[in-house]
């Protein structure tokens, strides 16, 4: 019992260090709308508090952790004992990443109420927006998790997984809609967003849910999630054949 | 003094060999530092982008709190929070009785036993965008405010050194608090930022819990002349308070890690 | 003369957390810490002179690793005095501590990834040893362990072994008056273990360093020690000479015997602990043992025998239970 308390815990004070940066962004942004009037890029002050905690919730749904272990798996063999079994790695990653986070919304949960009461977001939830939320944030958890897991393996052909891990999280704080809403990015920024997959793992589920979008947008967006599934799968499967081929041939 | 001095030059030295020889990369360290320093500046661009001013802060004053922000976090992680993240690692393996048996300060052993050279990229960067910063605003810096924001770097290095050294202690009756230290990591993010632009109870906590505005808030507020005689008496007799503070609960924690009778 | 170690009347005891099993003891465990004390160590009484080498045996929790503790300072004694030439172990006092080194079987003091001259080097600046006095020392242990080419290289690329004859070369670099040995050939190869105990006896002749070495190899205080202690859930149950231990705690001795005629019954002789075709061994209690070696003699045509004392692990194991 005090082993699970002891884990609670820890669950605790890793929530509270993935709650930090949205809210310092929600403080930011809310101040910068101040300045202006009350308004910048379409958000009031307190739609900016709305933002960040959906972003939140949408994070924690979507996240996944993997690249930063997958090289510990190789380095200590784990790797070998997960390719003897007839079934592929990812589908442990997956129920793994899934429990992992139900549990965690124990601690999610509370936290996301105290922000809410801090905070005092204004949310503009609409009966349709809700609905194709759900298949929008499953899609942007499956093709986050695809591409995160096929980044992982880059640990097959480098130790600079350190870097390669920053470098990604470095792009998708502005692709996808963490420093600010897309709609405050420079327009060239915007642009190139829209043609890479980081704005629907994250933003898209977002601003749906903030009824940023028109159906048509929300329904566009979902086609294009699929598109960006059916990408991310293929490069898993022909990146995942080459890795294993040569980790085998080199025999860890 | 001189015991200090004699210990941190074989200690430094034998890190830094250390560094370079096999865990890090200069290449890769420069990297990560440049695209760190990257990230938040383009970063305060984007925000720039849709304001003159965030609380009063001008861009180019927010820079220089960035420069200090990395100064600063270079600094520590030079030294201070590698060594005392292995001061915790021995705790939990035993190794801390070899520490404590050496007939020298167990306090100074624990807090200079590493030394990762790279970070000084961190502090070179830092103080790049720190000069770049001042250069780039509109009024000069004057000699006095370089002189108070001397002092104030010299307190928020006192008082977040302090502040390691209370958590780390924690180590002797919570054997395993590495948990905790990343509470501070990510709440020292929030000193990218003035402060000042919190609502009052995080800045509460970013005052006196977390010791973020201390260490990065107010040398930048002092650079930018927007510090007052409050708040650097302040900062300096936190600086003092916290030295003797940290090192009487240092010692209560060698003291009863060995069990010693009230 | 100062003795180089004294103990009166040691105790330590814990106070250990007690949990019941199940929730709602785990839920009142919450609210009410209840402890219990553990008396890791006993009413210990100890006086070693300098230049000993003093085995401290035990089987595990029997309290050597705590008395060492109080002894090199990491533990306060809960009543009782304990000293090392004439200081106080738990004041920690620098000049105390230039003169004692503890060595862990178990861990390393020297640093993994860089290279164990470094880590040498390390010592040499937190002990204060002069260069001299350092190249001097460092020769002579290159020499004695043959680290020669060890020096050079990081920690983690050396064996076990190899690890442990520079971990005893660093913690002797500012020659130490007493040197705590705690398990240090745990793990080891009998080779490496052989010359680490050659390396101590030497080093001992040689700079008349005191040892406290403790240890569950009977083989490392048989080979090291002409004294011995014997602890066992906190208390001493004998110190003294090994002979001695032996002389008291054998009632028994083991007569082997090599016969000429393979087929001879040797029932009703005495108890039989092994039986091939020419030989046996017998275990006989003391007092018989003349008389019973007699009517062998006379009885059978007998090619060999020694009368021997049973091996000593034996010997301490019936010490430990005796007291159990």
């Amino acid at each position: 019992m005090l082993a699970q308390i002891q884990y609670r815990a820890s669950g605790v004070i890793w929530m509270i260090g993935s709650i930090i940066e949205p809210v310092i962004f929600l403080v930011v942004w809310s101040r910068v709308a101040r300045a202006r009037g009350g308004e910048v890029g379409g958000y009031a002050e307190n739609e900016f508090a709305a933002y960040y905690i959906v972003l939140m919730l949408v994070n924690h749904v979507t996240f996944t952790w993997i690249m930063h272990v997958f090289q510990s798996r190789i380095q200590f063999g784990q790797l070998s004992f997960q390719l003897m079994r007839p079934v592929h790695p990812i589908h442990e990653d997956l129920s793994d990443n899934v429990a992992y986070k139900i549990v965690q919304l124990t601690v999610m949960l509370p936290a996301v109420i105290i922000l809410i009461l801090i905070f005092q977001p204004k949310f503009n939830f609409e009966m349709w927006s809700l609905l194709l939320a759900v298949p929008a944030i499953i899609l942007a958890l499956a093709v986050r998790f695809t591409l995160e897991w096929t980044l992982a393996l880059v640990a097959f052909w480098t130790t600079r997984v350190n870097a390669i891990n920053q470098s990604y999280f470095a792009i998708i704080m502005f692709f996808s809609g963490r420093v600010a809403p897309m709609a405050l990015l420079p327009v060239t920024i915007q642009s190139i967003a829209s043609a890479l997959p980081f704005y629907y793992m994250i933003a898209f589920p977002v601003e749906l849910l903030l009824g940023k979008l028109t159906p048509a947008q929300a329904l566009t967006n979902i086609v294009i999630q699929l598109g960006w599934l059916a990408f991310a799968l293929m490069l898993l499967v022909s990146l995942w054949k080459v890795a294993v081929k040569q980790y085998s041939a080199v025999g860890n | 003094m001189i015991e200090f001095f004699r210990l941190a030059n074989v200690f430094l030295r034998i890190g830094a060999m250390n560094e370079m020889a096999y865990r890090a990369n200069f290449w890769i360290q420069t990297f990560e530092s440049l695209l760190s320093m990257a990230t938040a500046l383009a970063t305060i661009a984007i925000v720039f982008n849709q304001t003159d001013s965030l609380g009063g802060w001008q861009r180019a004053e927010l820079i220089s709190l960035l420069g200090v922000y990395f100064l600063v976090l270079g600094t520590i992680n030079l030294v201070v929070s590698p060594s005392l993240g292995r001061f915790m690692e021995e705790v939990v393996d035993g190794r801390l009785d070899f520490t404590l048996t050496k007939p020298a300060d167990a306090q100074l052993l624990v807090s200079i036993s590493e030394f990762r050279i790279w970070k000084i990229l961190d502090v070179i960067l830092g103080l790049i965008v720190l000069s770049m910063g001042l250069l780039t605003k509109a009024e000069a810096t004057s000699f006095a405010s370089a002189l108070v924001f001397g002092i104030t770097l010299l307190a928020a290095g006192a008082i977040v050194y302090s502040f390691w050294i209370i958590l780390a202690t924690l180590a002797f009756w919570f054997i395993r608090i590495e948990n905790i230290t990343m509470i501070f990591w990510s709440m020292y993010t929030a000193g990218r930022w003035p402060v000042t632009i919190y609502p009052p109870w995080l800045k509460w906590i970013l005052t006196l819990l977390v010791p973020v505005a201390f260490a990065v808030t107010v040398p930048a507020q002092a650079l930018s002349g927007r510090l007052t005689f409050n708040t650097l008496m302040s900062a300096v007799l936190l600086a003092v308070a916290l030295v003797f503070i940290s090192r009487w609960f240092w010692k209560l924690g060698v003291k009863s890690y060995s069990g010693a009778s009230a | 003369m100062v003795a180089a170690v004294l103990a009166d009347g040691l105790h330590k005891t814990y106070q250990v957390p007690v949990r019941g099993a199940g929730i709602q003891a785990a839920l009142k465990s919450l609210v009410h810490r209840e402890t219990e004390a553990v008396q890791a160590v006993k009413n210990v009484n100890l006086e070693i002179a300098e230049g000993e080498v003093v085995g401290f045996l035990g089987p595990n929790g029997a309290g050597k690793t705590t008395t060492i503790k109080m002894l090199t300072g990491l533990l306060h004694p809960t009543t009782g005095i304990a000293q090392v030439f004439g200081y106080q172990p738990a004041k920690r006092e620098h000049q105390f501590l230039m003169q004692i080194t503890l060595v862990m079987g178990q861990r390393n003091q020297l640093l993994w990834d860089i290279p164990v001259i470094d880590s040498f080097d390390r010592n040499r600046v937190i002990y204060k040893v002069s260069k001299t006095d350092y190249e001097k020392t460092l020769d002579e242990l290159v020499a004695l362990l043959d680290l020669d080419s060890l020096l050079h290289k990081p920690v983690r690329n050396l064996s076990l072994g190899e690890r442990m004859k520079c971990e005893i070369a660093v913690a002797l670099l500012h020659r130490p008056r007493m040197l705590f040995l705690d398990e240090p050939t745990i793990g080891l190869d009998v080779t490496m273990q052989r010359k680490l105990r050659e390396f101590i006896t030497q080093y001992n002749q040689q700079t008349g360093a005191t040892v406290l070495l403790t240890s569950h190899y009977m083989a490392d205080v048989q080979a090291l020690c002409k004294r011995v202690i014997v602890i066992h859930h906190g208390s001493i149950l004998f110190d003294g000479y090994l002979d001695h231990l032996v002389q008291r705690f054998t009632a028994h001795k083991t007569i082997s015997i090599k016969l000429s005629d393979p087929l001879v019954d040797l029932s009703g002789y005495g108890e039989l602990i092994t039986r091939s075709e020419e030989q046996a061994a017998f275990r006989i209690p003391n007092r018989e043992a003349a008389n019973f070696t007699s009517r062998l003699l006379r009885d059978l045509d007998i090619v060999d025998l020694t009368v021997e004392d049973p091996p000593i692990e034996e010997i301490i194991e019936s010490v430990f239970n005796q007291s159990a």
